[in-house]
């Protein structure tokens, strides 16, 4: 299962990350591009704060429409991509205990065009690194395969 | 092994597919006196103003069923249990034998009883089958206005979808504020004004005293003369666990089915799950029914493992956790939610930004969050609900704890029962120089 390993020590606070990860997730995010990478401080150092794509991960239990799962090959935790919706419901977000999962902008929902979305990691499926790992200059990020 | 599973929803379903992933060969059979395939109760509201139709509230897909092979009795009744025989006696007379049971049979709702209760035109709003009769009368008798009983969640998302359908809506609430049982005043409000921003009208502090008609109704009367006039009432005024299977077969029953810590009813084939049962609040340490989606989808897949043997031990439940988004504003409430300043044994700590609808509520006591309130930011806020369940002392970062810059980084030692996601860090990170030697903290040249 693939997972993000990180060496704070490394992280200089650019947050090229971040901006990589917004980059990234633009077509999901549309007019209001959001990170899922958080690079937070402690006492003003930079500490990088990531999804562990967890096993039994609490999001997937606290989702009430059942589209966020886990793929069982991957082991990515997703809510894109399935048959069922993400309604923005956040149960997800009140679930996570690393507050990695956060909400689109609400303007999607109060039109009615579509619901709004819980945006979180999905490991970039269409790149074979994702993002914030090649984006990082000081090599904070590192993708490893873990055994569950 | 043969699997009975009584309840086709988030408890029951739930149950049954952890059941099959453990067990390629168990007879795994749910009944359910609805017959839709399993859907998400929880949003019957997105379908009733159109924004979902039924098979966007599958939570499992169609074919769910068939891959799991598990086999579906939809629209039929459990009627009684005989315990001494190991078999469901359906309403239909079919008796179906089992070596593990699970009931999962949820809560129901309920009416305060008022008359004119006998009425066409007034709802329960709790299933899909209710949400398509309301579809259908609004349609067929051209609704216009609607009263809905109850400013609890579900009265509250039935107001908003009869809204988004051009209806004219007024809730009628008894307590003080709405969302009683969740919300605290201050953030009860903020969520009130939302609502109220789109025209639904919520009657506070009023009880229903009759719903009026001739042959359908045509008003309710609230308090001691006012009435309103409307020819749709759903109520909204509750649920409670549906216990009488489990009663009459002489299990042990107090505010819902009484379990033990591995999901047992002390009848050792027996277990139960989901809105049925009662629970021991993590956080509260009192006994009260379980209640939310997130509680029956982990008991489900606690009983499952329990069923086949495997001594699980389910703890942390928390009786109030609740998101909600009905309009604008999205809220978030955990744990000990409604403590106020003036509660002696506890410290509060809270910011309140009235222009932007942002209200952050933390309570503690002894060095431990026991609630939360996060109202219009709730970004982290399963962070804060992490610290509450699990216990952790945040005593050290009391003057911290709604700051912008908290967050999990402060706690990244502390994994949740995951694989860690952070290399052990040198010393020289925590060296007050560190910002000058970085570059070689770092290990760059
Ligand atoms: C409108 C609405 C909105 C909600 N929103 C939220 C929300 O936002 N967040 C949240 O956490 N929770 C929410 N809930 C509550 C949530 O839906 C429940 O906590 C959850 O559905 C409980 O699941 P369960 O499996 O325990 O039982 P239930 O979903 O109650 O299902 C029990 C099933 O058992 C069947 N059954 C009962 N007795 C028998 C019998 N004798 N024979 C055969 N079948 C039987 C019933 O027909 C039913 O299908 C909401 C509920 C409603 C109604």
């Amino acid at each position: 299962m693939k997972k993000l390993y990180l060496r704070i020590e490394r992280c200089s606070g650019c947050k090229r990350c971040e901006l990589a990860c917004m980059d990234e997730h633009r077509d999901i995010d549309a007019d209001k591009p959001r990170t899922r990478i958080f690079v937070e401080s402690i006492n003003e150092r930079p500490v990088p704060v990531v999804c562990r794509h967890c096993k039994d991960a609490l999001c997937v239990s606290a989702c009430m429409a059942g589209c966020m799962q886990k793929d069982q090959n991957s082991g990515i935790v997703s809510n894109q991509g399935y048959l069922q919706k993400c309604v923005g419901c956040w149960m997800c977000i009140m679930a996570c205990p690393y507050g990695v999962i956060s909400p689109s902008d609400n303007g999607a929902m109060v039109d009615n065009a579509s619901f709004a979305q819980a945006l979180k990691c999905d490991l970039c499926p269409k790149k074979d690194t994702p993002a914030c790992v090649s984006a990082c200059p000081n090599e904070v990020i590192e993708l490893r395969d873990i055994q569950e | 092994m043969r699997f009975v599973i009584i309840g086709n929803s988030a408890a029951g379903v739930n149950a049954a597919q952890e059941l099959r992933n453990a067990d390629k060969d168990a007879q795994i059979t749910i009944v359910s006196s609805e017959k839709d395939m399993a859907y998400s109760r929880c949003l019957i509201s997105r379908f009733l103003d159109g924004r979902l139709k039924a098979d966007g509230l599958y939570f499992k897909t169609r074919n769910f069923y068939h891959n799991y092979n598990i086999k579906p009795l939809l629209g039929k009744t459990a009627l009684s249990l005989d315990r001494p025989a190991k078999a469901v006696v359906m309403a239909d007379g079919e008796k179906l034998p089992y070596d593990k049971l699970l009931l999962a049979v949820g809560a129901g709702p309920i009416r305060p009883k008022v008359p004119g209760l006998e009425l066409p035109g007034i709802f329960n709003f709790y299933s899909l089958e209710d949400a398509r009769r309301i579809m259908k009368y609004v349609k067929d008798k051209l609704v216009k206005e609607a009263v809905v009983v109850g400013a609890g969640f579900v009265g509250l998302e039935a107001a908003y979808a009869l809204c988004k359908a051009g209806i004219k809506v007024t809730v009628v609430e008894r307590c003080a504020q709405i969302l009683p049982a969740q919300f605290d005043h201050i953030s009860s409000e903020i969520i009130r004004e939302d609502l109220e921003s789109l025209g639904i009208e919520i009657i506070l502090d009023e009880s229903l005293t009759s719903v009026n008609g001739e042959s359908a109704v045509e008003s309710v009367t609230i308090g001691e003369d006012t009435d309103i006039a409307c020819s749709l009432v759903i109520f909204a005024s509750g649920v409670r666990p549906n216990v009488l299977l489990a009663s009459e077969a002489k299990l042990n029953i107090s505010k819902g089915i009484v379990v033990d810590e591995f999901l047992n009813t002390g009848d050792a084939d027996i277990f139960a799950a989901g809105d049925c049962i009662e629970i021991e609040d993590a956080v509260t340490g009192k006994r009260q029914p379980s209640a939310t989606w997130f509680n029956a989808v982990l008991q489900g897949k606690f009983a499952a493992l329990n069923m086949r043997g495997e001594a699980k031990r389910y703890s942390g439940a928390i009786g109030i956790q609740n998101s909600v988004q009905f309009h604008r504003l999205a809220a978030i409430s955990f744990g000990m939610s409604q403590i106020m300043d003036e509660d002696l044994d506890y410290e509060v700590i809270s910011h309140y930004n009235k222009e932007q609808k942002i209200y952050k509520k933390l309570v503690l006591k002894d060095n431990l969050l026991r609630g939360m309130i996060f109202t219009g930011d709730i970004l982290k806020a399963g962070f804060y609900a992490a610290l509450i369940r699990e216990k952790i002392d945040v005593g050290a970062y009391k003057h911290k704890l709604l700051e912008p810059d908290f967050s999990y980084a402060y706690f990244r030692k502390e994994n949740f029962g995951q694989v860690g996601s952070y290399a052990v860090t040198p010393s020289c990170w925590q060296s007050p120089s560190w910002f000058a030697e970085r570059s070689l903290c770092m290990g760059i040249k």
